[in-house]
């Protein structure tokens, strides 16, 4: 009787899942931590192999992440932007919709944003006044396409049933591509070597404050801060955050509750989008001064998946998972410049760490959906 | 029907398992005498299930020792089980829906021939043991399963173990599903196959039952067996005392309020299904104050999409609802919450309950949008906490601490909290779902009386059920649903068991008036 076969098989998967779904929270820091240090342990091994020395890999991985007031500053504009998108995934995941667009949604936002700056700017004067008249203009524009892009695929998930998963990476695909056309056609820069837009005007600068860094400003990391302040907020302490979270953990409960399941996927998805398009106008108004091809910026919102997986989709969480890829890529592109190790050998180990770190966490959200673990007896 | 020298079909011995540090079966001795009928009794979480699972291959236990015809056996898996003749009809059905019965019968077991399937065989197989036993299953031999109803299906699981030999039958609470008619003849199977010297374990927690179909009945609670005794030898109370642990009234409650004006007032309700078929057809009712009015009716008549349209959850078709005589038939499920409508779902695990969520967390759902406990969409969570601590205090909730993940908790204490919760933001009228299904006796008597002293503080309460008992304690009046109309609004005094029963069959009582028979009663 194979169904009895199929039982006991389950039975098995279903302790060791729960093993898993009743990890504690301490655990499960323990777990993140340990396999941080195992992945970069076989990484070295990996580098050793390729006959490379791995101490000094080693010693240029502390080094290129925070060995230097220049390398801190690195990490830390990288961390911004990988907390910003590992929000917007987090909210999404947290109430059990797989947003997997973020990357589009923040090219978006950031596109919008200088857009934005660039047509409006002509008509207000040149002064510190105007640049942050502008600066907020062109961070709304960004928080409002980044909505729009990402409410697109939860309409069309709650109200036709399209797999967002399946629409998001679409979604992904046109965005890049499209910005990409725009950025390379009507929106280009005639007089620069490179695909870009005009760059932004001289008095729209965040100020650096701290770090003597022109790419870093303590706006930044503030906004930054403020954000995963309110999303955990409003999660933890709001009708709505509660709706949002219920809907994640038992649909079905929730529209007990009252929720109606279809506007929450759609409000879930644009708030998402909302904190994906303000990491594009960061990411446009601190770093770049401008906005170039997509498809070469960096992969913040794909890498944002692992972010918020690595946090257990917890918005707070998302702090130190967000500050270890930043510091990651930060030793990356350190590395990539001082040693002869190649940028190839980087990113695996990266892939090393993300795969250590973040698949117990998939797994335990793909046993907690298919009902597995916990008790039933 | 045993001589001493006969070893019994099935002996544990001093079988302990544990799940972590909860002690399920705790040092259990059971015997089944061959050509038996057993009952194993006991409230919901007492060990029952993990008993038989132990029996028949599913879990290993950590001690003890299964003996089959008095020979020491460890099962490995049920194949192991079914090898040495015992078979398990499951409370949930292991049929293959959308294969035909036949080939759910010989499934796992396909007799072929040059590697090729042979179902001749097995059909004639099949016909002997319906034959045998009077079965009907043999004309459905090439139906899909998921076309028969549920009492079908369950003789499809029986023909099945038989098909496989088994000698000893485990049926976990197979009366369920069933409506009484369907219950007693499922009791004349049984009968008939201990007649035969088969011997079958009866797992029940529905007194009446075992008094009537089985030998011997052992009674567990927490995970010990308290007991076995002679079912000719002792009583429902005797029988209820030692599941619950002290003395359960069973009475009916006195009525002696009369109802006051009406609440809800449904009227030609009609209401589609998921498949777009329409499940309810024209109902008209009305609760008022202070009063229960009882929906009986076998499962999957139109109750579960009718109790959807009054709570807000699917959208009606046809048809109005009022509430205090505003029309609500449009507004959300939300706003049917803020306007006084409590419901306790059928499905508590499903949608009544977060299982991951801890209690407080669970005491908010439903009232996240109101005061005092969300003020403007910020929540209050110490408001929160107090109301579950209250409600775990006042409903005896065990564990009691409202700290603990609803998951944890035993399906009575789950609804108790849920009934608690219900009531906490002083409701108009409450609609009940099977508030009692799967739930403990003492937990059963609790929720009984707490709906009667709400009803007697003056609310409206609907009650849907399929237990018969339930509803002629507790309502008022009796509607009782078939095929997505109330066929007949009945008086629970002036009706037994056996006329609700019919009713529930889609039969009208002939000795009712005429105009009473017609169908869409108003209720």
């Amino acid at each position: 009787m194979t169904d009895d076969r199929e039982g006991r098989v389950r039975a098995m998967v279903d302790r060791a899942a729960s093993r898993m779904l009743d990890a504690t929270v301490l655990e499960r820091i323990g777990i993140a931590i340990a396999s941080t240090l195992l992945a970069l342990l076989i990484g070295l091994g990996i580098v050793a192999a390729a006959g490379h020395n791995p101490f000094r890999f080693a010693y240029q991985l502390i080094v290129g992440s925070f060995g230097s007031e220049r390398a801190v500053a690195r990490t830390l504009r990288y961390s911004v932007l990988f907390v910003l998108a590992g929000v917007a995934v987090a909210v999404a995941f947290r109430a059990g919709v797989f947003n997997i667009g973020v990357q589009g949604q923040f090219v978006v936002g950031g596109f919008a944003t200088v857009v934005t700056i660039v047509r409006v700017a002509p008509h207000l004067p040149n002064g510190t006044g105007s640049g942050i008249v502008l600066m907020l203009i062109g961070t709304i524009a960004a928080i409002v396409a980044g909505g729009l892009y990402a409410a697109l695929p939860g309409v069309l998930k709650a109200y036709s049933g399209a797999n967002e998963i399946i629409t998001t990476i679409m979604l992904n695909f046109i965005a890049i591509g499209a910005v990409g056309w725009l950025v390379a056609g009507r929106f280009g820069d005639p007089e620069a070597t490179a695909t870009r837009t005009e760059r932004l005007p001289e008095h729209v600068e965040l100020p650096s404050v701290v770090f003597d860094d022109p790419n870093l400003s303590i706006v930044g990391i503030l906004l930054t801060v403020a954000v995963v302040v309110l999303v955990a907020a409003v999660m933890a302490r709001t009708s709505f955050g509660y709706d949002m979270v219920t809907s994640g953990y038992q649909e079905t409960a929730a529209t007990y509750s009252g929720v109606d399941a279809r506007r929450m996927i759609v409000s879930t998805m644009t708030l998402s989008g909302m904190v994906a398009g303000l990491g594009g106008a960061v990411f446009a108004i601190m770093i770049q001064g401008y906005f170039t091809d997509p498809s070469g910026i960096g992969n913040y919102g794909f890498d944002a998946i692992a972010v918020s997986l690595l946090a257990a989709n917890n918005p707070v969480g998302v702090v130190p998972a967000g500050l270890l890829f930043g510091g990651l890529e930060s030793a990356g592109s350190h590395i990539q410049i001082n040693s002869d190790v190649p940028v190839q050998l980087i990113d695996g180990i990266v892939g090393l760490v993300v795969l250590f770190v973040a698949v117990p966490e998939l797994f335990r959200i793909v046993a907690r959906r298919t009902g597995l673990g916990g008790d039933d007896e | 029907m045993t001589g001493s020298n006969t070893p019994p079909a099935v002996r544990l011995e001093g079988i302990t398992k544990r799940f972590g540090d909860v002690v399920a079966n705790d040092d259990v001795d059971f015997t089944l005498e061959r050509g038996t009928i057993h009952a194993l009794l006991g409230e919901n979480g007492s060990g029952k299930t993990t008993l038989m699972s132990v029996l028949y291959g599913l879990y290993d236990q950590d001690a003890g020792r299964i003996r089959v015809e008095g020979e020491p056996r460890t099962f490995e898996s049920p194949r192991d089980a079914m090898g040495a003749g015992i078979g398990m009809i499951h409370q949930h059905f292991k049929l293959v829906e959308p294969m035909t019965v036949l080939q759910n019968i010989v499934l796992g077991h396909e007799p072929t021939e040059n590697g090729m399937v042979d179902e001749s065989d097995a059909r004639a197989d099949i016909e002997e043991i319906c034959s045998r036993y009077g079965f009907d299953v043999d004309q459905y031999l090439d139906t899909p399963v998921e076309e028969l109803d549920l009492s079908a299906q369950q003789r499809v699981e029986i023909v099945k173990s038989l098909y496989r030999g088994a000698e000893v039958l485990i049926l976990d609470e197979p009366t369920a599903v069933l409506t009484p008619q369907e219950v007693e003849s499922l009791m004349d199977v049984m009968n008939d196959l201990r007649a035969d010297g088969r011997s079958l374990i009866f797992i029940s927690h529905k007194l009446d039952e075992a008094l009537t179909i089985a030998d011997e009945i052992t009674v567990l609670r927490d995970g010990k067996a308290i007991g076995t005794v002679r079912a000719d030898e002792t009583s429902e109370q005797d029988l209820a005392r030692m599941m619950v642990g002290r003395e359960v009234l069973f009475d009916r409650l006195s009525r002696e309020t009369t109802p006051g004006d009406p609440v809800l007032e449904v009227e030609g309700l009609r209401m589609r299904g998921d498949r777009g078929r329409e499940r309810v057809s024209g109902v008209d009712l009305t609760v008022r104050e202070g009063e229960i009015l009882g929906i009986a009716g076998v499962q999957g008549n139109g109750q579960g999409e009718l109790v959807e349209g009054i709570t807000g959850l699917r959208s009606v078709a046809e048809g109005t609802i009022r509430l205090h005589g505003d029309d609500i038939t449009d507004t959300s499920r939300r706003q049917r919450i803020e306007d006084g409508i409590a419901y306790v779902p059928e499905d508590r695990q499903r949608d009544g309950l977060v299982q991951e969520y801890s209690l407080v967390r669970n005491a908010l759902l439903g009232n996240q949008t109101i005061e005092p406990y969300a003020n403007g969409g910020i929540l209050d969570w110490d408001a929160v906490a107090a109301h579950a601590a209250e409600i775990v205090d006042e409903f005896d909730v065990q564990p009691a601490d409202p700290e603990v993940d609803a998951k944890s908790l035993s399906g009575g204490n789950q609804q108790k909290f849920i009934v608690g919760r219900e009531i906490g933001h002083d409701p108009d009228v409450m609609i009940a779902s099977h508030p009692t299904r799967g739930v403990d006796v003492g937990s059963i008597e609790f929720i009984h009386n707490r709906l009667i002293e709400l009803r007697d503080e003056g609310l409206a309460i609907a009650v849907v059920s399929s237990k018969l008992e339930e509803i002629r304690k507790l309502a008022d009046r009796i509607a009782v649903m078939y095929e997505g109309e109330f066929i007949d609004i009945v008086d629970p005094e002036a009706v037994d068991e056996e006329d609700l029963g019919l009713l529930m069959a889609g039969h009208s009582l002939e000795e009712s008036d005429a105009s009473e028979t017609d169908r869409g009663v108003q209720a």
